[in-house]
C-alpha cells in the first residue's frame, strides 16, 4: 500500500515537472506579452511538484498490537483470554480451573494486530 | 524561434547566455556534490535514528538490570563498557578444527556475558538472568549497528567519497529494518514474552507437556513419549528463560546413548521467509534445521552421517522482526498444524518399534515445558 502510494506521488510529481518544463519552453520560445504569465504558471507547477514530492508522503501507519494470554484447563474445555501480564509464560500452571476445579494453565501467548492508527 | 529564445536586444541575450552558463556549470561541475549532499543527508538522518535507538536500548537494558541490582551499585559504567564487548572469530586460513575453535570462543563469550549479568544483577534468578542476557545482547547489537553506520558516514564526509555514501545509502533500508527488529525484540525480551523464534520449542513443549524431563545437555531438556508404538525423544531448550542451549550436543549425546539406533531425526525451527511468502507457512525439507554459527549444526550433521540417520527439517516461515518479537497468532496457530504433520510424518516414515528424535530449535523465552 505504502509503496503504491509512493509511486503514485512520484508519477504525479514527474508529470507536474514535465508540465512546468513545457510551459518554460513555450514562454521562452514565444515572443508575446503572455510569456511572463506562462513562466509564472510553470513556476507554480514546479513548486507544486516539489511540494507533493517532499510533503506528499504520509507517515507509515503504525499497527497497534495487543498481546493476549490464553488460559485453558487440563481437564475440561474451559478457555479464557486476557491481556498479557508480566510473569506469564506458556504452560505456566495457574491453579484450580474456574469451571471444573481441575488444573488451569497458560495455553498460549501471542500478539494480534487490532487496528491501525 | 531563435529570436524568441535569445530576445531582441543584446542585454537579454547576455542574460540568457549567463543563465545557461550557470545552469550547465551547476549540472556539470556540482553534480557530484549535489549527489553527495543528498546521500549524506539520508545517512545523517539514519544515523540520528540509530543513535536514538541505541540510547533507548541502553536505557532499557539499564532499567532491566536495575531491578535485580544491589542498591547503590554503579551499573551504568559497567553496562556502558559491556556494550562494546566483542568476540574475535577464529582464523580460517587453516580450516582444520575451525568449528571446535569457534565453539570455544562462543563458549567464552557466553560465559563472560553470564558472569557479567550475575555480577551486575545478582538478585536475578536463572530465568530472569537469561532474559537480562538477551536484553543486553539486543542493546549490544544496536550499539554495534549505530557505530558501524556512523563510521561510514564520517568516513564518507572525511574522504568526500560518493562511493562510500552510495554503498551506505543502498544498504540503509535493510540496516534500519534489522535495527528496528532488535529494538522491538528488546522490549519483548524484557517482558519475557515468547518470540517467533520460539516456534520450535513451542512444538516440542506441546509434545512433552506433563511428561517427566531430564537435562541432557547445557540448558537442554529431554522427554520420552510414545507415538503409535514409536519411541520418541523430544528435546528443547529449558524454558521459560531466554535459552537456546546446545541442541547439537544434546542430539549427539542422545544418539550415542542409544548406540546410533535412531530411525529418524526431525528438526523443527523458525526460518526466514522470502518477501511475498506468508507468515506461519509450514515447509518441509531435509538437513539440520538450525541457525547457529556452525558448531551445533556440525555436531548434528556429523552424528547423523556417522550412523546414517535421515534428517528431516520442518520449518515455519517468518521474517526477522517476527522471529525476534512477540509470537504472532499465525505462528502460534502454525504450531498445531506442524504437530499434526509431524505425527503423520513419524507414522509414515518410521516403523513400529523405531526410535525417533524430535528437536525443537530456537529461543525458548516465555515457553516452559
Amino acid at each position: 500500500m505504502e509503496a503504491n502510494r509512493r509511486s503514485k506521488i512520484s508519477i504525479i510529481s514527474m508529470i507536474l515537472t514535465m508540465g512546468a518544463f513545457i510551459l518554460f519552453l513555450i514562454a521562452t520560445v514565444i515572443n508575446h506579452s503572455y510569456s511572463q504569465i506562462i513562466m509564472f504558471g510553470g513556476l507554480a507547477l514546479l513548486l507544486a511538484s516539489w511540494a507533493i514530492f517532499f510533503f506528499g508522503y504520509k507517515q507509515p501507519q503504525i499497527p497497534i498490537e495487543r498481546v493476549l494470554t490464553i488460559i485453558g484447563c487440563k481437564n475440561c474445555d474451559y478457555k479464557e483470554e486476557r491481556q498479557f501480564m508480566e510473569g506469564d509464560y506458556i504452560f505456566k500452571e495457574l491453579g484450580p480451573c474456574k469451571k471444573c476445579s481441575g488444573l488451569s494453565y497458560i495455553m498460549g501467548i501471542y500478539s494480534v494486530t487490532i487496528k491501525k492508527e | 524561434m531563435l529570436t524568441g529564445l535569445f530576445g531582441d536586444d543584446i542585454t537579454s541575450t547576455l542574460i540568457n547566455i549567463i543563465w545557461l552558463a550557470i545552469f550547465f556549470s551547476i549540472i556539470l561541475l556540482f553534480n557530484q556534490r549535489i549527489q553527495i549532499w543528498n546521500y549524506q543527508r539520508n545517512a545523517e538522518r539514519a544515523t540520528m535514528k540509530l543513535q536514538m535507538l541505541a540510547e533507548k536500548s541502553k536505557e532499557e537494558a539499564l532499567a532491566n538490570i536495575q531491578k535485580f541490582a544491589v542498591e547503590g551499585s554503579d551499573i551504568k559504567s559497567k553496562v556502558n563498557s559491556m556494550l562494546d564487548f566483542f568476540a574475535i572469530e577464529p582464523v580460517d586460513r587453516d580450516p582444520f578444527g575451525v568449528l571446535m575453535r569457534l565453539e570455544h570462543i562462543l563458549n567464552n563469550r557466553r560465559d563472560r556475558i553470564k558472569a557479567f549479568v550475575s555480577q551486575v544483577a545478582p538478585k536475578a534468578g536463572r530465568v530472569e538472568a537469561a532474559n537480562v542476557e538477551d536484553v543486553l545482547e539486543a542493546a549490544m547489537a544496536l550499539n554495534f549497528i549505530f557505530k558501524v553506520v556512523r563510521h561510514f558516514l564520517l568516513l564518507g564526509k572525511k574522504t568526500k567519497s560518493l562511493m562510500i555514501f552510495v554503498q551506505l545509502d543502498m544498504q540503509l533500508p535493510l540496516i534500519m529494518k534489522i535495527a528496528d527488529a532488535y529494538y522491538k525484540a528488546q522490549k519483548t525480551f524484557s517482558s519475557g514474552k515468547p518470540i517467533g523464534d520460539g516456534f520450535g520449542p513451542l512444538v516440542a513443549s506441546k509434545l512433552m507437556f506433563g511428561l517427566p524431563k531430564r537435562v541432557i545437555a547445557e540448558d537442554i531438556v529431554c522427554s520420552e513419549l510414545n507415538i503409535e508404538n514409536r519411541r520418541v525423544y523430544v528435546i528443547k531448550a529449558e524454558g521459560p528463560g531466554g535459552f537456546v542451549g546446545k541442541p547439537g550436543e544434546a542430539i549427539k549425546k542422545l544418539i550415542e546413548e542409544l548406540e546410533g539406533k535412531v530411525a529418524r531425526i526431525f528438526m523443527i525451527d523458525a526460518a526466514s521467509k522470502l518477501e511475498g511468502e506468508a507468515t506461519g507457512e509450514i515447509v518441509e525439507g531435509v538437513g539440520a534445521a538450525i541457525g547457529d554459527p556452525g558448531p551445533e549444526k556440525y555436531k548434528i550433521e556429523e552424528v547423523a552421517t556417522k550412523y546414517k540417520i535421515p534428517l528431516d527439517a520442518m520449518i515455519c516461515k517468518m521474517d526477522l522482526e517476527e522471529a525476534l518479537t512477540t509470537m504472532k497468532k499465525e505462528i502460534f496457530e502454525a504450531a498445531n498444524l506442524l504437530l499434526d504433520r509431524l505425527k503423520k510424518a513419524i507414522v509414515e516414515r518410521t516403523k513400529e518399534g523405531d526410535v525417533v528424535i524430535v528437536a525443537g530449535i530456537g529461543n525458548t523465552i516465555g515457553i516452559a515445558q
